[in-house]
């Protein structure tokens, strides 16, 4: 991907030029991992810029991280400035956070990536093949070569769900949500899940009980899915935190293209337009 | 599936226009199936869909979501938010196994008591004839029994 | 030694299952999981590890502690229902090891009696690991992939096997009497031979539980936990992690369990009293009335949940709580990887 080292020595001297300068208290990239893996680097020292890596093991969404720079280290001082590299998918999570107005964009510098695709363990992430943006929707520098592939989301396998009868539905996905251990690994994982206490776990109300059991499975799924809807950037980071497998994607992609078709919203794409279900035209028809 | 059973449906209806209409068709004494219990809201567009997939979670056969009509809304706007947001749960629901004719979105105004009869009757065949829900186990259990 | 055939062993499977409830590794999906199997034909006998633990039968994600009915009579408790004899076939050494580590706390007087029950009437039989996997630790805390002292009965696959699935061989080592017991009509030969000595993998050092507390305001806790999403995955894929949480709730009528809140009872309702996982990753896990948090920051939690493992639990009851099986460092989606953060603990 990119011109490989080449790419690599950009990455860290424009990392280390916004630490040094001042620009940023912290950056937010990839190194090297145990085992062959890569994971995500939080470089404070500029000459600790030497830490990161670009591959396509660099699978992992990082703004997610961003939530957590949003107070002041200590007390009386301003919230951290941030640096963070996003690939295309990454960026349109930016894009959707700008636009709720969690991250000030002037609090963030944003190094941007053309991708080609990741890999989990050596094999091409599925969410890649579908994907058809592949350089970054918003950045403060852009780095990388002319991407190569570009994919498309011809939704098959959620046309295939749909045209089963919703008993079958019904099964295919109890099936699925059986395995669900509500670890919240989706949620933690996912840059657009920030409630400060989630529905999951409130006292009071008490939408859900503690019980860890199909019907709250089922519920927990269907409303994180919701709650996603016309914020989810398709990014996966939740289907590949899943311990147990479970096709998130299926879900979340459903609601995307149902808001897309219905209101004509992609989400992501950038940080102006109003989010579809804050707002109404009054005199749409809508199906009901 | 069995259609000879008792349905459970919940109605959120809104306190300046569909449950007014509940109210004209029951002093005007026009018939409609009991299987219905109502739960008055101050506008639809408070009704969160989570209440209605917990009205699924704990039970009910069928839901109902009656507002004013758009652009009668008592807080301006509340109906069309809730247009939006049920066109969309509508979609989900159906696409995790919850048929959406077991959810009613629909408009009565305060003047229309036979109307309210009539949808509410509508629905309560159509779940009737749907079989009863039952498919988030673990809960739901029997319902039926009324706690006076 | 003795050892017995594939063939063997699925009709001595089947005839346990007929009478009490047989829990082996199963295929569901895409993971391998301890599950009831009504017989042989759905067991995975060719796995390496599962993907959770087999801790979720002896301390279940949630089940019923007691139930409180309010009726003419007055208040009556419930107790839930005995559970049924089990067996638990292919079970590795980290995770029988991990039971001990268990029992360790949850047998300790008062001992825990829903723990208890569940240890008593089930009989464990193991299978021995030929090698050791990637991720794979248990030699460095003393464990060893044939450890055959945690199990009733230890199985071992052998390397040669006659006849392909069917004739392949296993050793079996009664280790119990519960093991004796169980064994019944398992169609056993007697051979000359020696049991296979598993590949041993490279040790890490672990520091023990007194040379920890120096670290404690060390900076590299902060620094590690910067990527952790506090996700909370390790404490749930974990053999020895237990934390949980307790809460009562209200059931309208007979039959179902768990849902809505409330904490009165209604006339003619009962209320179930729900002991579910809970984790110490959780941001709110440890906060407390009035708002205060003790563990606010994941560098605070996950230090804790290192120093629980390695330090506080040995020190308070014995072994530590860690059995090398390598779950965490699998399915952590941010590489916080235990080797790796035993191996710098020993050089900070």
């Amino acid at each position: 991907m990119g011109e490989g080292s080449e790419l690599i020595d950009k990455i860290r001297a424009k990392a280390r030029e916004l630490l040094q300068g001042g620009r940023v208290d912290c950056f937010i990239g990839y190194e090297e991992g145990s085992r062959g893996r890569a994971r995500p680097a939080f470089i404070y020292d500029p000459q600790d810029a030497e830490r990161l890596i670009w591959d396509e093991r660099c699978a992992h969404n990082l703004v997610v991280y961003l939530h957590q720079f949003k107070s002041p280290l200590r007390r009386g001082e301003e919230p951290p400035r941030v640096g963070i590299l996003v690939k295309p998918c990454d960026s349109r999570s930016l894009n959707i956070l700008f636009r709720e107005e969690q991250i000030e964009r002037e609090r963030v510098y944003v190094v941007g990536v053309t991708c080609d695709g990741v890999r989990t363990n050596g094999q091409p992430q599925e969410r890649c093949r579908r994907c058809a943006e592949r350089v970054p929707l918003v950045y403060d520098i852009v780095m990388g070569g002319v991407p190569n592939v570009l994919g498309r989301d011809d939704y098959a396998d959620v046309t295939k769900l749909e045209q089963m009868s919703p008993r079958e539905r019904l099964a295919f996905w109890t099936k699925e949500f059986d395995r669900c251990i509500r670890c919240y690994a989706c949620r933690q994982a996912c840059p657009a899940c920030y409630c400060f206490e989630c529905v999951a776990e409130q006292l009071d109300p008490a939408w859900m009980g503690i019980a860890i059991d199909l019907s709250q499975k089922q519920f927990f799924h269907c409303m994180r899915a919701y709650h996603l809807a016309g914020r989810c950037s398709g990014c996966s980071a939740c289907e590949e935190a899943c311990p147990m497998g479970i096709p998130l994607s299926l879900l979340n992609r459903k609601v995307a293209r149902e808001v897309e078709a219905l209101f004509g919203y992609k989400a992501g794409q950038d940080a102006e337009t109003p989010p579809p279900l804050a707002t109404f035209k009054k005199e749409e028809q809508l199906p009901l | 599936m069995t259609t000879d059973y008792e349905p459970r449906i919940v109605g959120f209806l809104c306190r300046w226009c569909s449950y007014p209409g509940a109210d004209l068709a029951g002093t005007s004494r026009l018939t409609y199936p009991p299987a219905l219990r109502i739960i008055r809201v101050p506008c639809s567009g408070r009704v969160d869909p989570l209440f209605v997939l917990k009205a699924f979670q704990e039970g009910a056969d069928g839901v109902m979501v009656l507002g004013c009509h758009p652009g009668d809304c008592h807080y301006m706007e509340g109906n069309y938010h809730a247009r939006r947001r049920y066109a969309l749960m509508h979609r989900l629901l159906e696409y995790v196994g919850i048929e959406k004719e077991r959810l009613l979105v629909a408009w009565v105004s305060a003047a229309e008591g036979r109307r309210f009869a009539q949808v509410t009757t509508e629905f309560t065949t159509q779940v009737q004839e749907l079989g009863p829900w039952g498919g988030m186990e673990g809960r739901g259990g029997e319902w039926g029994r009324e706690v006076s | 030694m003795q050892v017995t055939t594939r063939e063997h062993l699925t009709a001595w499977l089947d005839g346990l299952a007929r009478h009490l409830t047989l829990i082996a590794p199963k295929t569901v999906e895409q993971r391998v999981l301890y599950r009831p199997v009504a017989d042989s034909s759905e067991i995975a006998f060719d796995f390496a590890r599962t993907d959770l633990p087999v801790k979720e039968h002896f301390l279940p994600p949630t089940h019923v502690l007691l139930s409180i009915e309010k009726g003419k009579e007055g208040v009556r408790l419930g107790e839930p229902s005995p559970e049924r004899e089990r067996v638990v076939f292919g079970l590795r050494p980290c995770d029988a090891r991990a039971l001990r580590v268990l029992d360790a706390l949850f047998l300790k007087e008062p001992a825990d009696p829903y723990y208890a029950e569940r240890r008593e009437k089930t009989t464990l039989v193991g299978l021995a690991c030929r090698e050791m996997g990637e991720q794979c630790f248990c030699t460095s805390l003393g464990l060893a992939p044939d450890e055959a002292g945690d199990v009733d009965v230890m199985l071992t696959v052998m390397e040669e096997g006659r006849g392909g699935e069917e004739g392949r061989r296993y050793a079996v080592q009664v280790m119990t009497e519960k093991g004796a017991a169980i064994l019944g009509v398992l169609n056993l030969e007697k051979v000359e031979g020696a049991l296979p000595v598993p590949a041993a993998g490279s040790k890490t050092p672990v520091l023990e539980a007194g040379a920890w507390p120096r670290l404690f305001d060390h900076a590299y806790w902060a620094r590690l936990a910067d990527r952790c999403l506090s996700c909370r995955l390790c404490t749930y894929v974990c053999p020895t992690c237990r934390c949980f949480d307790v809460r009562d709730y209200e059931v309208p009528c007979e039959g179902a369990s768990s849902g809505g809140a409330s904490n009165g009872s209604a006339p003619g309702g009962r209320i179930e009293r729900l002991r579910a996982w809970d984790s110490c990753m959780a941001e709110g896990y440890r906060r407390i009335a009035g708002g205060h948090n003790p563990r606010l920051t994941k560098g605070d939690r996950l230090r804790n949940r290192l120093y629980c493992k390695f330090c506080y639990y040995p020190q308070d009851y014995g072994p530590v709580a860690c059995v090398g099986c390598g779950r965490c460092i699998a399915r952590c989606p941010v590489n916080v990887d235990v080797v790796e953060v035993l191996a710098d603990v020993a050089t900070l």
